[in-house]
């Protein structure tokens, strides 16, 4: 409980962030997506029933306060939780560098998820153009700054761990 | 089944929010409306936390860009002051140029009264020791002087040639004590020689007493010594020395050339002469 509450605190920390400093950096019109690596260590590290539901709360939490309509960035985010899930179960993914990359795959895997939603249920012409400029950007973006964000997470799943025992 | 259930859960957990996230999506494209009550719950909540991030972050942001355009304004005074030392030399320039230009017109004028090879120099040194009276100029033999040729300018005598190189010659002032010259008094025409002393003025020695020499009076070169044209003024008396005894006078003479700021001379050559004077 006390896990999730602390995860819960970060990704509100992180939306904050998002949505009012950020926006203050921008690479190219793009800033770097903070819930989307806390998303990825969720599926790297959290192979629980939590895991998924917290993904998916990550998702909402941007929906909430993004122009978009509700469900695309939960499903984003769900998506990218199971296949980094499935993945890790598989592959050997544990080491500095094959996360970062991990994160750059699911940047892109998340934009094209969202585009092809955006094609079947809004028909917002021209967004597919625009948002497959800044593919690479975002997932670049992502991968550079998930490095500190992991590390972050990784001490304060520590914490827990030691408090709990 | 159970354990299927339990084995999968997490894939099942994620295949129905996915589910979800679809019929949430689909409920709001049908409806074209978005009918969040959680959401704005959310948004609700995070307000404050957002609104003293934004105030947070727009000071940071209002500072920087104070602290930027303050840099750009030192900056732009360093700039400024710099520009204005640049103009000032400027200005001092073009008043050199300015009085360079006037005494340069004074001297050609000077130069048309003269008949005869007049050659302009420039005087480039000064005498190191102050009891000797002597300047160099930048021209020499290259240029046609030779020792014993008068020097002049717009106000009268400087002095004569008494040692030349190829570019540049020693000049010999007139209030040098080793120079002498034969002049005349203007107004009475009574004859002397008038020689330097070691204060930097000049004396009019060998006068006859009996002659008529006052103070005020102008003294020019008599053009008997074979080196300055006739009439070229030496300078004014300013005293008159005459003695119970003797047969001569003696008159201090204040020379009409300011020795110590003349830049610009005219060598004179043998048998030139002032117009409307006799050579």
């Amino acid at each position: 409980m006390r896990t999730a509450i602390l995860y819960a605190a970060i990704a509100v920390v992180a939306l904050l962030l998002q949505t009012t400093v950020l926006p203050h950096v921008t690479v190219g019109r793009t800033s770097p997506d903070l819930l989307l690596i806390i998303c990825v260590y969720l599926g790297l590290h959290q192979h629980t029933v939590a895991g998924a539901l917290g993904a998916f709360f990550l998702g909402y939490l941007q929906d909430a306060f993004s122009g978009s309509l509700v469900g695309l960035n939960a499903f984003g985010m769900s998506l990218i939780f199971t296949v980094v899930y499935l993945t890790s179960r598989r592959l050997w993914v544990d080491n500095a560098i094959s996360k970062i990359v991990v994160v750059f795959l699911a940047s892109l895997l998340k934009t094209v998820a969202v585009l092809l939603l955006v094609a079947l249920f809004m028909s917002a012409d021209g967004v597919w153009q625009t948002m497959l400029g800044y593919l690479l950007i975002e997932g670049v973006l992502a991968a550079v700054l998930s490095p500190a964000v992991f590390a972050i997470l990784a001490h304060t799943q520590q914490l827990t761990v030691v408090e709990e025992e | 089944m159970l354990e299927f259930l339990r084995r999968n859960r997490v894939v099942l957990t994620s295949g129905s929010l996915l589910l979800i996230s679809l019929l949430l999506l689909s409920a709001g494209a049908r409806t074209r409306q978005r009918i969040d009550p959680v959401a704005s719950l959310m948004r609700e909540g995070m307000r404050p936390l957002q609104s003293a991030v934004t105030a947070a972050v727009d000071g940071v942001a209002d500072t920087w860009r104070m602290y930027v355009a303050l840099i750009g304004v030192k900056k732009e005074n360093e700039r400024l002051r710099w520009r204005i030392l640049e103009l000032e030399q400027q200005a001092v320039r073009l008043a050199e140029v300015e009085q360079t230009d006037k005494r340069l017109q004074e001297l050609l004028n000077f130069r048309s009264t003269i008949d005869g090879s007049v050659q302009a120099a420039q005087i480039i040194g000064r005498d190191p020791q102050p009891w000797f009276g002597t300047v160099s100029i930048n021209k020499g033999e290259a240029d046609g002087i030779h020792k014993g040729m008068a020097v002049v300018s717009p106000f009268g005598v400087v002095g004569q040639t008494t040692a030349t190189s190829a570019h540049t010659a020693r000049v010999l002032l007139v209030t040098d004590h080793n120079s002498g010259i034969d002049a005349v008094v203007q107004r009475s025409r009574a004859r002397g020689i008038v020689e330097g002393t070691l204060d930097s003025g000049c004396v009019m020695k060998y006068v006859k007493r009996g002659e008529d020499l006052d103070v005020g009076d102008r003294i020019v070169t008599s053009g008997l010594d074979g080196i300055f044209p006739k009439g070229i003024t030496i300078g004014e008396v300013t005293h008159v020395t005459r003695g119970n005894r003797g047969l001569l006078q003696v008159a201090e003479v204040k020379p009409s050339v300011p020795m110590d700021r003349t830049e610009e001379v005219l060598v004179i050559g043998p048998g030139a002469h002032l117009k409307g004077e006799a050579p």
